[in-house]
């Protein structure tokens, strides 16, 4: 979760890496999880905010979840062995 | 601040811009009353005519036309124009300089430069042997000067691949033939020997910094360039802290006793590692970013220049964009006439 820390995050969701200059822009669900992973909560944990804050049901929460850590993972942000 | 008359190159402010502009922009800055002394080599440079920064303008003889003549130009301009400082910033022109460098001061031209030595680690040969001092990585290089070289350092370092010469020209090339073709290109323009070196995949980052020549430094900026052009130029770009970068500089500084202006361009991967591509021993085009963010460091080598102790603070914003732009103005004719005519205007 080091890279995930190092961003500089604004409210509206735009993600600034201060270390290689990247800039990202992140919607409500995508700022919602980076904040609880950054905050060091488990997967299932991340999984079961979004399930109590989003009317969805539970293996879209899961698909949608693992979806988007595979981003952040090619985007390099958080290392292949983590996630 | 007292007038001062500093002598500027590179204001070829044209699609593949030289540094003069940025440096003349930084050097009014810290002192209003400052004359830039545009050194040009070519009449139709824009900075010539650009005359609420460049003040006084004159052609200069290529440096390949001798040291005798360009050593006397600057001369000839000392006593009819005034010329306090020089900072050059053209790769080119860089050997005379630094070889006069002494000579100039004694003439009362100041200049703070790198010395010879370090000047020849600009070298992509030297790319591997510096990395390794400053504790970066740099990517596989071979040196090579025949066809059967070439297709062992291509067998090495795998496809895509960089061939490239000494000090300028850089292809990517995905087959023997591409690669063939670029390496008799490089050779009919710029000689032997010519490079193969390993891609590396990331993010290319840059840094600016001056060196105060005793293993320390007078500030550094840390950059990513985000849109550049066709050429490869940046348009625009951002301000970042690499650890593994800055302290590679810091390194780099106090490894070579390093003086003067210098850039590095390095390659950061997703896995963290930093590669070094190259080592520019001179101010970029983009040095005004420095300024900009808060490190005037054309000024810093100006007073280090001329004898004083310049600041060392560089503590700037992360996240502070550069944008370049293009603009346009009229002039009168008579200025290309009389550059044209006279060598000055």
């Amino acid at each position: 979760m080091e890279k995930l820390k190092r961003l500089a995050i604004n409210e509206e969701g735009f993600a600034f890496d201060p270390e290689t200059g990247n800039s990202f822009v992140l919607n409500q669900t995508g700022l919602f999880i980076i904040k609880l992973l950054r905050e060091g909560l488990s997967e299932e944990e991340v999984i079961n905010r979004l399930l109590n804050e989003f009317e969805v049901d539970e293996e879209t929460a899961r698909r949608d979840f693992y979806d988007f850590l595979e981003q952040l993972r090619i985007l390099g942000l958080i290392d292949t062995k983590e996630g | 601040m007292k007038e001062i008359k500093v002598g500027v190159s590179g204001i070829n402010a044209v699609d593949n811009p030289g540094p003069g502009v940025g440096v003349a922009k930084s050097v009014k800055e810290w002192n209003p009353n400052a004359k830039i002394v545009g050194l040009a080599y070519d009449p139709m440079e824009p900075g010539v005519y650009m005359k609420w920064l460049i003040d006084k303008s004159y052609l200069m003889p290529y440096p390949s036309q001798g040291a005798d003549s360009f050593i006397q130009r600057l001369l000839y301009i000392k006593e009819n124009y005034g010329l306090d400082a020089v900072i050059p910033t053209l790769d080119a022109e860089l050997p005379i300089y630094i070889e006069y460098a002494q000579r100039l001061k004694e003439l009362g031209i100041a200049n703070f430069l790198p010395t010879k030595e370090q000047f020849r680690l600009r070298s992509k040969e030297k790319l591997t042997e510096v990395a390794q001092r400053i504790g970066i990585k740099a990517p596989k290089t071979f040196s090579v000067v025949d066809y059967p070289s070439l297709a062992e350092a291509l067998k090495e370092v795998g496809y895509p691949a960089m061939v490239k010469g000494l000090f300028y020209k850089a292809y990517k090339v995905y087959t023997y033939d591409e690669a063939v073709e670029k390496f008799n290109e490089i050779v009919a323009q710029w000689g032997y020997p010519v490079l193969v070196q390993q891609v590396v995949n990331g993010e290319e980052i840059n840094l600016v910094g001056v060196g105060d020549g005793e293993g320390g430094h007078f500030g550094f900026l840390n950059i990513k360039k985000l849109w550049i052009t066709q050429l490869g130029k940046i348009w625009t770009g951002v301000t970042i802290r690499n650890p593994k970068m800055l302290s590679a500089a810091e390194n780099f500084v106090r490894e070579y006793r390093w003086r003067g202006a210098f850039e590095l361009e390095c390659i950061y991967t997703p896995e963290g590692d930093l590669y070094l591509i190259e080592i520019n021993p001179r101010f970029p085009a983009w040095v005004y970013f420095a300024t900009g963010a808060g490190v005037n460091l054309p000024a810093r080598l100006l007073t280090a220049a001329l004898g004083e102790e310049p600041p060392r603070d560089w503590d700037y914003e992360v996240g502070k964009l550069y944008v370049r732009f293009s603009d346009d103005f009229v002039t009168d004719m008579s200025l290309f006439q009389r550059i044209s005519t006279y060598g000055e205007v």
